[in-house]
């Protein structure tokens, strides 16, 4: 007897699509969180909270990871996050990370769903083709559009992706350096794209609008206007009376019968008490190197080294998103008066990228079309603390006193800093993958997920590229300290991989339908699933899949 | 996340934190035996720099390293020492940090004693100046520094119900427009803490 029809493990934007459309199929569906409940009525404009402080992620001391890098030697080295500080963990709390998401959106492109037959084989590089086609996501991506609420505002690109008709709600305000971008591009002969959001333009049931404070990524929405997982799907999956949502409930382990069918799902709750129950259909979703640390760690008759692991699929080709940043400053004395009252604007979006060169074609880069990415342009975070506490550094040594307060005064009230985000793919590689730590468990007493976070040097290629177009924007603009920087660090909130579906089992952990090849009742329908990462934030892509993987549960 | 990438502030912290980790391990997890000067002998330190209470030295240092100016507010306008004392005294404060902050207060002592014989409350600006110099040549001392500098910054730029930036002081001499809504007493870190 099952206590519920699917138990879904996170309720992140993986987790949200499936609870709301199983709930509203009359599906009995439960959803297992780590973390604790909070609603809008919790969510201030607040660094020490969002940012300062372990409250939307756990101590360090109490769950991290261990981090294998190369060190100055060449030679693989870990270092738990507890001494490093750096910290992998993006959100837990019902509804996730995509609480404290910026929500600028993309969509995949075609290409990016056969990259191995449109750019070739990469040496040293696992690039492989999609087992599904852009047109099989595209009526979820416009479900997306509609069910989570994206803004925006459609206008003719060369390089948009196929999509159907206007944006269901209406483009977020705009900052006046929008347009600044839009006149940039022009003279340069580039073509400034339209970003659409994740952010209601207008109300929507319990949902109201944005509220334009100017602080939006990395805080918690108190408007409701972010399209979370908690704010967008879960609350409507539980006004269905089909969907039971259970905070501070950590999975420790998924336990499987001898034909290798999972059978329950074991939990520990706030009270430290261990709880099972039993479902039908099992569906994970807790961030990509928290999926394949749980399959690792949910070992059993038929699958001595982790579930769906017996190929030694799980963990591997983890993605991150490769690139880096740049910025530019604009100094509010060389400006009119009138700019300058523009520019000291918050609240409004930028709302603009680069989108030119998401297929390079350039001989003087390369004599075949390479993949390539795009730019983000968005204003330094307003958040201030941060930023004045860096400012205590003159290269490595500390200042204080009247010196660092000149900084400050500088910093604060004479410019504005516009940046740019560079996104290109992270090529999956054998040096890029999630295994257990044999030394440093959690607080409950089980092995913490150690990383190898291995870069391919042509992902710093195509960032470079990429980040000299953006650079020549904000020259045109009139910005100065223009300056960028490409690295292969990692960025630990845009991560993906480590459970590809494809459809040969040797190769892949799920098939078509991110269903386990080896597990009958296992469905991932995180970022997991993505063989290859494509050079856009995966948020759009992780619940557009969701929604699609939840129509074919439903016919299980 | 807030800005989608973290990386770039993410190295950086890591570097600051395993520069100190290791200073600890190295130590023996025992900071006051991480200072190489030779005030930290262990003579000097069990005679002359025991301070029971740490909170007027540190009170001075914070002056002198966020001096107030008649168009800038210093330590005092921002109420950076009971905003600290509020920091040192939240229970989810690393413990090694909490110490570090206090236990510093010693070999600062120390080395005001060694220098010039004399409390480091009964230094003039430029003595302080330079023992502060002096202990900054370490990276213990630097480290100590740091952290201070860190709370004073949060001091400055927080939001007033945590008890420093009084009246919104800092805010308004960097002009910096706060988000909104702002946190309510009942809705503090501590109180979502709670929730977790």
């Amino acid at each position: 007897m099952n206590d519920f029809d699917i138990c879904i493990i996170g309720s992140g934007a993986g987790g949200g699509p499936v609870a709301l459309t199983l709930a509203q199929a009359g599906h009995s569906v439960v959803v297992l969180e780590k973390g604790p409940w909070f609603t809008e009525n919790d969510f201030y404009k607040d660094e020490l909270a969002c940012c300062l402080r372990s409250v939307y992620t756990p101590n360090l001391r109490d769950e991290q990871h261990v981090i294998e890098d190369r060190d100055a030697d060449g030679k693989w080295t870990d270092t738990p996050t507890s001494e490093s500080g750096w910290d992998f963990w993006n959100g837990n709390l019902v509804g996730g990370s995509s609480n404290l998401m910026s929500g600028f959106f993309h969509r995949l492109k075609p290409v990016d769903f056969h990259q191995l037959d449109e750019f070739g084989p990469i040496a040293n590089a696992n690039r492989v083709n999609w087992p599904i086609s852009y047109t099989d996501l595209a009526p979820y991506y416009d479900k997306v559009e509609r069910v989570v609420g994206v803004s925006g505002k459609f206008v003719p690109h060369k390089n948009i992706e196929p999509r159907s008709g206007d944006f269901p709600y209406p483009p977020t305000a705009e900052h006046a350096i929008s347009g600044w971008i839009d006149n940039a591009c022009e003279k340069l002969d580039y073509h400034s794209l339209r970003v659409p959001r994740a952010i209601l333009s207008r109300p929507e049931g319990q949902r109201r609008s944005c509220e334009y404070s100017g602080y939006c990524g990395s805080l918690g929405c108190s408007s409701g206007a972010k399209g979370s997982s908690r704010a967008a799907l879960l609350n409507q999956a539980v006004s269905t009376g089909f969907c039971h949502i259970r905070p501070h409930s950590k999975v420790t382990r998924l336990i499987t019968n001898p034909k290798g069918k999972i059978t329950s799902v074991e939990y520990i709750n706030r009270e430290n008490k261990v709880q099972q129950l039993k479902a039908r259909i099992y569906v994970v979703a807790c961030q990509a190197i928290e999926t394949s640390r749980l399959l690792l760690q949910s070992t059993g008759p038929a699958f001595p080294d982790g579930l769906a692991n017996n190929h030694s699929q799980v963990g591997k080709n983890l993605l991150f998103s490769a690139g880096g940043s740049g910025s530019g400053d604009f100094n509010f004395a060389d400006l009119s008066a009138k700019k300058r009252g523009q520019l000291k604007q918050l609240g409004p979006f930028v709302n603009r990228a680069l989108d030119d060169w998401y297929t390079i074609r350039d001989v003087k880069l390369a004599r075949q079309q390479l993949k390539g990415g795009i730019a983000e342009f968005l204003f330094a975070h307003p958040n201030p603390t941060g930023k004045a506490n860096a400012l205590k550094w003159n290269d490595d040594q500390l200042s204080w006193g009247k010196p660092f307060k000149r900084k400050l005064e500088t910093l604060f009230t004479t410019d504005r800093t516009l940046r740019f985000e560079v996104f290109n793919d992270w090529l999956p590689t054998d040096n890029c993958f999630v295994s257990l730590d044999k030394n440093i468990k959690d607080k409950w007493g089980s092995p913490v997920a150690k990383v190898r976070i291995g870069y391919h040097p042509h992902d710093l290629v195509i960032g470079r590229y990429l980040a000299d177009k953006a650079e020549r924007v904000l020259k045109q603009m009139g910005a100065v300290h223009i300056s960028s920087s490409i690295s292969g660090d990692p960025p630990a909130n845009l991560v993906a991989g480590g459970c590809r579906f494809g459809n040969n089992p040797e190769t892949s952990v799920l098939d078509a339908d991110c269903r386990a090849h080896d597990v009958e009742n296992l469905f991932v329908t995180d970022g997991s699933f993505m063989p290859t990462g494509g050079s856009v934030p995966y948020t759009w892509t992780i619940y557009a899949n969701a929604f699609r993987v939840a129509d074919k549960i439903k016919q299980v | 996340m807030g800005v989608s990438r973290t990386d770039f502030l993410s190295r950086w912290h890591q570097r600051l934190l395993t520069r100190r980790q290791l200073l600890i391990h190295a130590a023996g997890g025992s900071l006051t035996a991480l200072l190489p000067l030779p005030a930290f002998t262990a003579s000097n330190h069990h005679t002359d720099s025991t301070v029971p209470d740490p909170w007027p030295v540190i009170d001075t240092v914070q002056q002198h390293l966020f001096p107030a100016e008649q168009h800038a507010p210093g330590a005092h306008e921002i109420n950076a020492l009971a905003y600290l004392q509020f920091v040192v005294s939240d229970t989810t404060l690393d413990q090694d940090e909490r110490a570090f902050i206090t236990h510093g207060v010693k070999w600062l002592q120390g080395i005001s004693q060694q220098t010039y014989q004399q409390s480091f409350l009964k230094l003039d600006m430029q003595q302080a100046e330079n023992v502060l110099q002096r202990i900054a040549r370490s990276d213990a001392g630097e480290n100590w520094l740091s952290t201070l500098m860190l709370y004073l910054t949060e001091a400055l730029l927080t939001d007033p119900v945590y008890g420093g930036n009084t009246n919104q002081i800092g805010w308004k001499w960097l002009q910096h427009t706060p988000g909104f809504p702002r946190p309510p007493a009942d809705k503090t870190f501590p109180y979502l803490l709670a929730k977790k």
